[in-house]
């Protein structure tokens, strides 16, 4: 065929397009999201397909899947070893494409075999559960798929980034400040270290920091190894992180940060940095806030608070106490994505600075993207700001999120989470055997995978051999999920 | 009802959905325990509160909450999805800041809003986005859709997962695995490692830290103070991200040394060597070199065996920035544009772009075999990477990473290779550059419109010249008028829509 007749047609077949989009959603739909939250479901039902949800034209030609018997399938995991999984999923990529069938056959298996973050019972990590107007917005922004560089290519976004980063710095005790979304909390906490750099060596951006004095930077030793892997990226070495003793609950002792601080200016290092953890990964501890600033303001040092995981204590008025002086901090990560359940990613990088820290440390002014002579008002075009050039829309989710639930709504759901750590701590005190932190934990936790039943983390923590690190953000968790946590790892170690 | 049982309000399946608990058109979060819900919760004996918070009933209302994705989904098929080729649809609903700030109501308040308003919101964030699909879209080096990449992202959305740990993420752990070993393929390599991140500019610099790291691996410990002035190279026609990692690595802007290009845009071999020279007279430590397999703006292609045999002759890491240029490698006419890049030490290709697999789709391919993007990365947190799972730990590749969480981002790109398969994404590319090639051919054809270069690649750089400068002399006053022009076309342009 002629190429220019080839060039009059689309290349893409919408119709078959169309078709195998409504299909493939009515699959995750039942399969990922009806499924995947609910505990009630049977394993080894015959699937049925609901009633059409997409209204107006006949349904496709695909063949009617739904009545064939769908095999059982346990609910938070279906445990299969690697190579199993890699014979199952067939994940070669040919020459040829393949018919619809086989494709959404395909979709079903990536279903089947992924875990359910949503499930009530998943509890491995800092993230989980589902909300229905977060996943609508990730549908819209997927669907949209644009940059949020320019007000020219994204103009919603980046006008709802603004009031959205806003609110969170409300939130913090700011009533300006800057800040952009990252992905992921450890990139928001490297943004954090390169702008304190920049802010006490500005020249560092150009010459490098090959010529600055040896840096230093204090952390707890329950702080997110993000810390580590900045410091390493960053170019200032994992041996200039310090890390600072804590007490036996986990939190920043300040006297040590002194200390620490003392000690590495007599050894003729540069202290430029303080992170403090509200919310540490492993114990959920929270750093003393103000005696942190008190230190910082003191030393001339950069006080930046890795919020990534108890940030959203901020928004319940009975627990915000626990982030009590964070309004001194320079600069702060928090993620929405972890117990607002919000979907990843969401982190948000925010700054107190107004003067355009942001953008000196990181603008670029590429000429083909940030133009100066655009016809609207380039301070919109806040994309130079960060690290990266294209960059998803994380804003949208969060925005719909609220829209939806109200900061009262996210409030209630922070203090739901607070409540379930509380019944079970007092369920666990009550319980025989969950006393002691337990070298079985890898065991039960190979049985509860390979049974699909639920999912926790667990670890070693210093001197402490390993124990279960539950967490519940998810909002759909009730009481009875709880109960069958704790009647599942008794059911699970009982032989032990 | 047992008051054990989880409380559901009505059949799951089959039949019309059951009515809302909640005040007709009206959902708020929560409301399950502040209105009716809660009352029945506390009047049965066995209500469980804690902290004021009843905990054996539900929070969210799953029932509103999925007929509200469904409608959502309405919406995207009819505003969006439906509309993705009707060229008669405006590209974009232009408004300046101000007035979209107005029309928008982006407040985020107290309370929450009714499922019909949060609805409406949906469509007036769809009304007045870009419609990056549009056949008339061409403004930055993605546009268009694929159904498959997007059902893809939309599993990914509902599964909400994280790919750091088998446990957690297995099928797309062992997607991206089987993704990274096919582009492998294609650049030419055995074997090699690799990891999807979020965007070309994060792949650049992955690879420049690590090629810090082998050069000198003490530095990740130890850090840059007191070392020798690190330098690398690249084209002045190079993407600006190399200049925001040099200075995000502290190796600063100051010591990325840029390379002359040629008219065509591609890097100069000779000017290299007499830099890399120059640095080395200077006492500065040169580590890498970066190329570039389609620049941004003129989509030129650096000579890649000449750079690789000054790099293999100077010991230095060969990058290659193909983020734009990559896809062409799937493309049998094309892919001689990229010729040499097996002989690079990294390379860096998205996807979403050419490929159309959605946006971030970003690989950093590695040559080496060794574990050194594990080594360099690493922190074997005890937390999430602990060695005493129940299976081979090998598996948990997310160490090798700077994100703890990330996305599955390879698995769109998968999902459509399985349905298009290779021949289908080379037609793809093939396509590309079929109608780049047609349009240089009708600029030629018409007045008023100048070409910058003959492209080899799909970005045609041109200019407009208007009636009135046509009889102009070529000279400072015309090619100052002409670049004022190009912006009051451009403007033009986007008011007539």
């Amino acid at each position: 065929m002629a190429e220019s007749s080839w060039l009059e047609r689309p290349g893409l077949d919408k119709a078959a397009g169309e078709e195998f989009l409504r299909e493939a959603f009515q699959v995750l739909l039942d399969e990922a999201v009806r499924k995947g939250t609910d505990v009630t479901e049977k394993v080894g039902e015959t699937r049925r397909p609901p009633a059409r949800w997409w209204g107006g034209t006949e349904r496709g030609s695909l063949p009617d899947r739904g009545r064939i018997p769908f095999p059982p399938s346990p609910q938070v995991c279906d445990w299969k070893e690697p190579q199993e999984l890699r014979e199952l999923l067939d994940l070669e990529l040919r020459s040829s494409g393949e018919l619809p069938e086989r494709l959404l056959e395909r979709c079903r298996d990536v279903i089947r075999y992924s875990v359910k973050t949503c499930h009530p019972r998943f509890f491995n990590q800092l993230f989980s559960g589902l909300d229905h107007h977060a996943l609508a917005g990730r549908l819209i922004t997927e669907t949209l798929n644009t940059s949020q560089y320019t007000y020219e290519i994204a103009p919603v976004f980046v006008l709802m980034e603004e009031v959205v980063l806003a609110k969170l710095r409300e939130l913090v005790g700011w009533s300006s400040g800057d800040g952009i979304f990252c992905p992921g909390g450890s990139i928001s906490n490297m943004y954090a270290m390169n702008v304190a750099r920049f802010h006490h060596f500005p020249e560092s951006r150009q010459k490098g920091s090959w010529a600055l004095p040896r840096l230093a930077l204090f952390t707890s030793r329950e702080s997110h190894y993000s810390i580590q892997k900045g410091a390493a990226f960053l170019g200032i070495g994992t041996d200039n992180v310090h890390l600072v003793g804590t007490d036996e609950r986990g939190k920043m002792i300040p006297e040590e940060l002194e200390k620490e601080i003392q000690r590495v200016k007599a050894e003729g290092a540069k202290p430029f940095f303080v992170c403090a953890t509200c919310g540490t990964t492993v114990l959920g501890a929270f750093d003393p806030l103000d005696g942190i600033a008190d230190i910082c303001q003191r030393h001339g040092l950069w006080f930046h608070v890795d919020a990534a995981w108890g940030g959203s204590a901020l928004l319940s008025s009975k627990h915000r106490h626990l982030l009590t002086g964070i309004e001194r901090a320079d600069s702060v990560a928090w993620n929405p994505h972890k117990m607002l359940t919000v979907g990843l990613q969401c982190s948000a990088f925010l700054l107190r600075d107004t003067s355009g820290l942001l953008q000196r440390c990181h603008g670029a002014g590429a000429t083909y993207l940030f133009q100066p002579d655009k016809f609207y008002d380039v301070t919109y075009d806040t994309g130079d700001k960060t690290l990266q050039c294209g960059r998803r829309v994380d804003c949208l989710k969060l925005w719909l999120l609220w829209k939806a639930a109200g900061t009262e709504g996210l409030a209630r759901r922070v203090e739901r989470a607070f409540a379930y750590t509380r019944y079970l701590a007092k369920e666990v005190k009550r319980r025989d055997g969950f006393q002691l932190v337990l070298e079985v934990a890898p065991a039960i936790k190979e049985r509860m995978m390979r049974k699909g039943s639920m999912m926790v983390g667990y670890q070693p923590h210093g001197a402490r051999v390993n124990f279960f690190r539950q967490i519940v953000t998810n909002p759909t968790v009730t009481k009875d999920d709880l109960d069958f946590f704790l009647d599942e790892i008794e059911r699970l170690g009982q032989d032990l | 009802m047992d008051s054990s049982a989880r409380e559901r309000p009505g059949p799951r399946r089959g039949g019309a959905s059951p009515p809302l608990r909640s005040a007709p058109g009206s959902h708020r979060e929560g409301e399950m325990e502040d209105g009716i819900c809660k009352q029945e919760m506390l009047q049965k004996k066995n209500a469980v509160l804690v902290d004021g918070v009843v905990l054996n009933g539900p929070i969210m209302d799953s029932k509103a909450g999925e007929k509200f994705v469904e409608e959502a989904c309405n919406i995207i098929m009819e505003k969006v999805i439906q509309k993705a080729d009707d060229v008669t649809e405006k590209v974009c609903e232009w408004q300046d800041p101000e007035t979209l700030k107005q029309i928008l109501d982006l407040e985020m308040r107290d309370a929450g809003e009714s499922h019909q308003k949060l609805l409406q919101l949906c469509q007036d964030v769809i009304q007045y986005s870009v419609k990056t699909s549009h056949p008339r879209f061409f403004n930055q080096l993605y546009a268009g859709i694929d159904y498959y990449s997007l059902v893809a992202r939309f599993i990914t959305e509902a599964l909400n997962p994280s790919v750091y740990t088998y446990e957690v993420s297995p099928v797309f752990l062992l997607v991206e695995e089987a993704v990274i070993k096919k582009m492998i393929e294609f650049i030419g390599w055995e074997e090699g490692d690799g990891i999807f991140n979020p965007g070309g500019s994060v792949s650049n610099m992955y690879a420049m830290n690590l090629a810090r790291y082998k050069f000198c691996p003490e530095i990740k410990e130890k850090g840059l103070s007191g070392l020798p002035r690190l330098v690398l190279f690249t084209s002045e026609e190079c993407h600006y991200s190399m200049k925001k990692a040099a200075s995000f690595l502290g190796i600063g802007t100051e010591n990325v040394y840029f390379i002359k290009a040629d008219e065509r845009g591609k890097m100069i071999p000779e000017e290299l060597e007499k830099q890399v020279q120059r640095a080395r007279k200077e006492g500065s430590a040169p580590f890498l070199v970066c190329a570039t397999a389609g620049t941004t703006v003129l989509g030129a292609f650096d000579p890649l065996d000449k750079i690789a045999d000054i790099c293999e002759k100077h010991g230095l890491w060969l990058h290659v920035d193909a983020s734009w240029g990559g896809s062409a490698l799937i493309s049998r006419k094309h892919c001689r544009l990229l010729h040499g890049i097996h002989r690079a030490d990294s390379v860096a290709w998205n996807p979403h772009k050419m490929l159309l697999a959605g946006i971030q789709c970003c690989a950093l391919l590695v040559k080496d075999n060794s574990g050194l993007l594990k080594k360099c990365y690493s922190a074997k947190a005890a937390y999430l990477f602990q060695q005493d799972k129940f299976y081979d730990v090998s598996y948990d590749t997310g160490d090798k990473s700077i994100q703890c969480s990330r996305r599955p981002d390879a698995f769109k790109f998968w999902l459509m290779w399985k349905a298009l398969g290779t021949t289908g994404l080379e037609e793809r590319v093939n396509r590309a550059l079929a109608l780049a090639r047609y349009l240089v051919e009708e600029i030629k054809k018409r007045e008023g419109f100048q070409l910058l270069l003959e492209p080899e690649y799909a970005n045609v750089c041109f200019w407009y010249i208007p009636p009135s400068l046509r009889k102009m002399e070529d000279g400072p006053e015309f090619w100052q008028k002409l670049h004022q022009g190009q912006v009051w076309g451009y403007f033009a342009f986007w008011m007539l829509r």
